[in-house]
């Protein structure tokens, strides 16, 4: 089976990497890069645990293959924290106890994120029409969506 | 979960996707957003040598007004269409089964052409390989049998949530492959039967999707189990008026289902027309259940809509 030359970067940082064709973004970003943050559930594109940025939007890592990328950018969530600061939304998951196991934290988050980022200020409804992509089995939502909502009512972040 | 080994092309023009195909001798794919290619690839329903990424060709991604109609192309993403604010004025149907697709995130990433040609789904199908070795092939994967009915049919489950709206609002579809270019009325892709539910022929790439330029009044239900992210599990489109209405009916069976006529006189003989529809225990809802929530929810669409 042929490589395929992918570059793309990865978190600000530019990789240059060799992969399988079928090979996922899930796999490339876990076993070659350990960026094992990024988690993976179902593996079938329904539990949002292995969700990451391409290029500012969320994406399921386990169904967009690392072939696609070429020349995107990926955010993880070892890619979210401002300098040695956790980033506004990791620190609300703490302060509201938005966090029990902890799988699907790292999907959750960059949902929670690209959300804020395209719209600052979402209400009650859009905060959970965007995370009923991701499966939490533990917190029962009302936390997460808490924590998210006082990240949206602070003014600068 | 692994996929099988591919070969993996990225063509810029139809033309070159087409040359791909034709060199694989048909033993290749077109992907688009992978949202059902991918996971059925995993679970080993699908075995091609080639995957065909279409995400390079260009002319697929735009949506435009032209000649009295608005032309969608296949690779704008679900949720883009959902934004697209001439989509949400004119036609309610189709933008309420966009934002009822899946969710977000998935919306995002899926295309509405690939939503439209989305294999059909069953119970004892979308398994993996183990699993189904286990229980032996069903009439969908070469077997003799179907695991439900025992009979020598496929009652798979055609799951879009967005072409029971497109029905109801007269779409066609345009289509170029190896044999030549056609466009055909979107209801003339459903073949009816569950193991090839669509009539597509060799290497066919969807290129359009177009809706007559009319604002019509219209909306979509959905019976699902999870509000969040699940596929319909009964689907019902309205696009009209009340003295002239279509009603799409999918998630059952596998094809959609369309009536036309006068709103009430639908509406009054549902129970006999859902008679052409079979349900069969393939999904996680009781069959009966799924058909008695036919005439259920066209009356409370009907409600939302006319307002009577």
């Amino acid at each position: 089976m042929e490589l395929i030359r992918v570059q793309f970067k990865v978190n600000g940082e530019q990789v240059d990497l060799s992969v399988k064709p079928h090979e996922t973004l899930l796999e490339t970003l876990r076993n070659r890069l350990e960026l094992t943050g990024t988690k993976e559930g179902c593996g079938l594109g329904s539990c949002g645990a292995c969700t990451v940025l391409l290029d500012g939007m969320p994406v399921r890592s386990c169904l967009v293959l690392t072939a696609e990328v070429n020349g995107r950018e990926i955010t993880t969530i070892e890619g979210i924290k401002q300098g040695d600061k956790l980033h506004p939304l990791q620190e609300a998951f703490v302060n509201h106890g938005a966090v029990q196991c902890g799988f699907c934290t790292p999907g959750m988050l960059l949902t929670a994120k690209a959300l804020l980022d395209r719209n600052p200020k979402p209400t009650r409804s859009d905060i959970i029409r965007a995370i009923s992509s991701n499966i939490c089995r533990c917190t029962g939502y009302k936390k997460i969506i808490e924590a998210i909502e006082a990240v949206a009512q602070k003014e600068e972040r | 979960m692994k996929l099988p080994k591919f070969f993996y092309f990225r063509p810029k023009t139809i033309e070159e996707a087409l040359a791909t195909f034709t060199a694989y001798d048909g033993n290749a794919v077109y992907l688009a957003g992978g949202t059902d290619l991918i996971p059925r690839m995993k679970l080993g329903l699908k075995k091609p040598i080639a995957v065909i990424d279409l995400k390079d060709i260009e002319e697929l991604k735009k949506v435009r007004v032209e000649d009295g109609k608005i032309v969608i192309g296949p690779l704008v993403t679900l949720f883009e269409l959902s934004k697209t604010p001439m989509i949400k004025e004119k036609f309610p149907a189709l933008f309420e089964a966009l934002i009822l697709t899946s969710c977000e995130t998935l919306q995002m990433r899926g295309t509405i052409g690939g939503n439209i040609l989305q294999d059909t789904r069953c119970l004892f199908y979308n398994q993996s390989e183990f699993w189904r070795k286990a229980k032996g092939p069903c009439v969908k994967t070469g077997g003799e049998r179907c695991h439900v009915t025992g009979a020598k049919e496929c009652h798979s489950n055609y799951m879009s949530d967005t072409a029971p709206a497109l029905l109801s609002l007269e779409a066609s579809l345009k289509l170029i492959g190896i044999e030549g270019e056609r466009e055909i009325p979107l209801r003339e892709i459903f073949t009816g039967n569950g193991v090839s539910p669509l009539s597509l022929r060799p290497g066919e790439i969807l290129c359009q999707i177009s809706i007559p330029n009319e604002v019509t009044k219209g909306g979509y239900e959905k019976l699902r189990l999870r509000g969040s992210i699940d596929y319909p599990l009964l689907g019902i489109a309205l696009s009209g008026s009340s003295e002239k209405v279509k009603i799409a009916i999918g998630g059952i069976g596998p094809g959609p289902k369309v009536w036309e006529g006068k709103l009430e006189e639908i509406l009054s003989s549902m129970q006999k027309l859902s008679q052409e529809i079979k349900a069969i225990a393939n999904t996680i809802l009781d069959p009966l259940y799924r058909k008695e929530m036919i005439p259920v929810l066209s009356q409370r669409l009907a409600k939302r809509v006319f307002g009577s």
